[in-house]
């Protein structure tokens, strides 16, 4: 299957940016957790600053428990693999019943991990589930614009979050340099001009990780 | 078998991995509940399936016929065997469809009939859906794990494979297409089978599309791809009602119809699958005239049985009901789903008054029928066999040849007292083994 309509490239695109995104902030959640444990009880104050999202939590531990589980707060990890978990469920002619099935056990393992009581110990199941997800993609979909757009949402996301987490230039430049393959291969429209210039923002011997940020969120201004 | 029942709790969790679901609406919130499985099949021998296909491909040949007729000359009514009120007054019908002819002239491409089965062996047919019935996908994926729960079963006995589903209906799909592609049409991800929707898109390789995909122009449907192309449609299996179909030609508030769809299905120019107006034939009271079409367009008997059925509309059978409405099962006709019925055994008295005027005031409105006590098929709860109410809806394709599909969805009553099978009403379900020989 290689013709996929509009809406169903932004469901993949955006399935792509919140898998990445559950993914990567859950390994930064569980960094986290195990710091938070007996070493630094404002980890969690940092961790809403550099996602940018309010810090609503009333202690670290309302923050572990509400940051990872409550579907009701809209930054939380788990309402993340939910949007994850829409954006599939509308693509499973397009990913295949085997793909779905990884993001459906991821979700299913965070909600036990919710209710369990050591948590962390069940997260594990919830990143092999979404690496196994990943793995899934690439050996079942046989459309390349399909693996195209989700791994370009994937690329973009993850370079996003790495830039808030002012990583080191090296690691912003590989992710740069594996995303600009995606965005060509997904077929997608997208502003060239923006990441010609996020280019020459990352190459610099300093970045400007704001400015690299902005001009990452204009590539899908077209 | 015991090997598969062995691991229900197994493929359960194979079935939850999958995401086999249904959405239901309770107090206006959409929750999604998994379908429970029980591993115990329904079993049909190879002679009493024999049977059944017979009576149902007679049965849907004859439902064409009727939809054919009935948008067309009307000779059925002409010739005095279904009174028009019947045809005018019931909800499905729509006069949008006078003189439309859907490609190949097949308008039930997918029926979805609904059996049960006597203490004395005696199948009765209980509905006919022919709109959009659902259901098939659960016994399709359900059969995929058993297999591997238990391949010595399979190996052992001689069971049809049910696994050629899609292939039946991707062969209908590409039978009835005006040129171009192959598209399900879902009202959205919140609708109560959408899992059916996007499985059945999967297997058949059509493209899963909602109205907002969509569009006409010059008398054509397309949908356009994400680099802009538009892509022609041919043949559209739609799994929304006939109502939301299209706001220029029915309700003008559906926001998930194309407008002007309908426009092209009249010029010949896509085919819907099953065609609008559909719902004047599996209207409940059409049901009762049903053996009557069979001997009026093919001049054969009925093969099967319709339940002992009363339409109050005639005096005699509203005399009939309003005696014994205590002892019989009412049914609004305007309802589905297992909404709607009342078994008068369990009315009050005062409520058994308010139903007999009700019956006296819109006589149309009802049918009611004999109870059939069918048999009860054992399910495992607890670990232990327990007997359960369960019907069978049998699935007939119809493109170039009239196909009875070997296998079907059985369902269950999880409430031991209750004869309602419906998943909305928390029933479970079954697969269907048509052993081959």
């Amino acid at each position: 299957m290689g013709i996929i309509t509009v809406e169903k490239a932004d469901h993949l695109f955006w399935l792509g940016r919140y898998s990445e995104r559950v993914y990567t902030t859950l390994k930064l959640y569980c960094d986290g957790y195990d710091s938070m444990i007996d070493l630094d009880d404002q980890y969690h104050k940092k961790l809403c600053e550099l996602l940018d999202i309010p810090d609503i939590y009333e202690s670290k531990d309302d923050f572990i428990s509400r940051y990872g589980y409550d579907k009701t707060d809209p930054n939380s990890i788990i309402s993340n693999l939910l949007r994850a978990y829409d954006n599939a469920i509308v693509m499973r002619d397009e990913i295949g019943t085997e793909t779905l099935a990884y993001i459906q056990m991821a979700l299913y393992g965070l909600e036990a991990a919710a209710c369990s009581e050591a948590p962390m110990i069940r997260i594990q199941k919830v990143v092999d589930n979404l690496l196994a997800f990943w793995g899934c993609v690439d050996d079942q979909i046989d459309g390349r614009c399909i693996r195209g757009v989700m791994k370009f949402g994937k690329r973009v996301e993850r370079l996003d979050l790495y830039l808030r987490f002012q990583r080191s230039p090296s690691e912003i430049r590989r992710n740069y340099s594996r995303l600009v393959p995606r965005a060509v291969e997904s077929g997608m429209p997208y502003n060239k001009e923006a990441l010609e210039q996020l280019k020459q923002t990352i190459q610099a011997p300093v970045i400007d990780y704001d400015a690299a940020l902005t001009q990452l969120g204009r590539i899908l201004d077209v | 078998m015991h090997d598969i029942c062995r691991e229900a709790d197994a493929i359960n969790e194979q079935l939850a991995r999958y995401g086999v679901k249904f959405g239901i609406y309770k107090n206006n919130v959409f929750k999604e509940q998994l379908f429970p499985f029980d591993a115990i099949p329904r079993i049909i021998e190879a002679d009493e399936f024999a049977y059944l296909e017979r009576g149902l491909r007679q049965r849907v040949t004859a439902l064409n016929c009727f939809l054919a007729d009935i948008y067309s000359d009307k000779k059925i009514v002409k010739d005095g065997v279904i009174p028009p009120e019947f045809i005018y007054s019931s909800s499905g019908y729509l006069p949008q469809c006078e003189g439309v002819k859907p490609p190949k002239n097949i308008a039930s491409h997918i029926s979805g009939i609904d059996l049960v089965q006597s203490q004395d062996g005696t199948w009765y047919v209980l509905e006919d859906n022919l709109r959009v019935p659902s259901g098939a996908s659960y016994p399709l994926i359900a059969r995929d794990l058993c297999r591997r729960a238990s391949p010595r079963t399979f190996r052992e006995r001689r069971i049809e494979d049910n696994r050629n589903y899609a292939g039946l209906l991707k062969q209908v799909m590409d039978y009835v297409n005006t040129g171009g592609d192959n598209v399900i049409m879902t009202p959205g991800r919140y609708n109560a089978a959408f899992f059916e929707h996007s499985y059945l898109a999967e297997k058949t390789g059509a493209a899963l599309v909602t109205g907002s995909n969509l569009f006409v122009e010059n008398d054509v449907l397309y949908y356009l791809d994400y680099s802009g192309e538009k892509r022609r449609i041919g043949a559209i299996y739609r799994r929304v009602s006939d109502e939301y179909l299209d706001p220029m030609n029915f309700l003008p508030e559906s926001l998930i119809g194309v407008p002007h769809m309908f426009d092209v299905f009249r010029k010949g120019n896509v085919a819907i699958l099953n065609a609008p107006g559909n719902g004047v034939a599996d209207d409940k009271g059409i049901y009762y005239f049903v053996p009557k079409m069979v001997k009026y367009y093919l001049d054969e008997d009925c093969i099967t049985r319709n339940a002992p059925t009363y339409l109050p509309y005639y005096e005699q059978d509203r005399r009939y009901v309003l005696d014994h409405l205590g002892e019989i099962v009412i049914k609004d006709v305007a309802e589905a789903g297992g909404y709607g019925v009342v078994f008068g055994s369990k009315l009050t008295r005062q409520e058994k008054e308010d139903m007999a005027a009700l019956i006296q005031s819109e006589p149309r409105r009802f049918i009611a029928q004999d109870v059939i006590d069918f048999i009860d098929i054992d399910i495992m709860e607890n670990g232990e066999r327990t007997p359960r109410k369960a019907d069978l809806r049998a699935f007939v394709l119809s493109g170039e040849d009239v196909v009875v599909w070997k296998s079907g969805l059985t369902r269950f009553s999880r409430d031991p007292d209750s004869f309602i099978v419906n998943s909305s009403q928390g029933g479970g379900f079954k697969d269907t083994w048509v052993l081959s020989r």
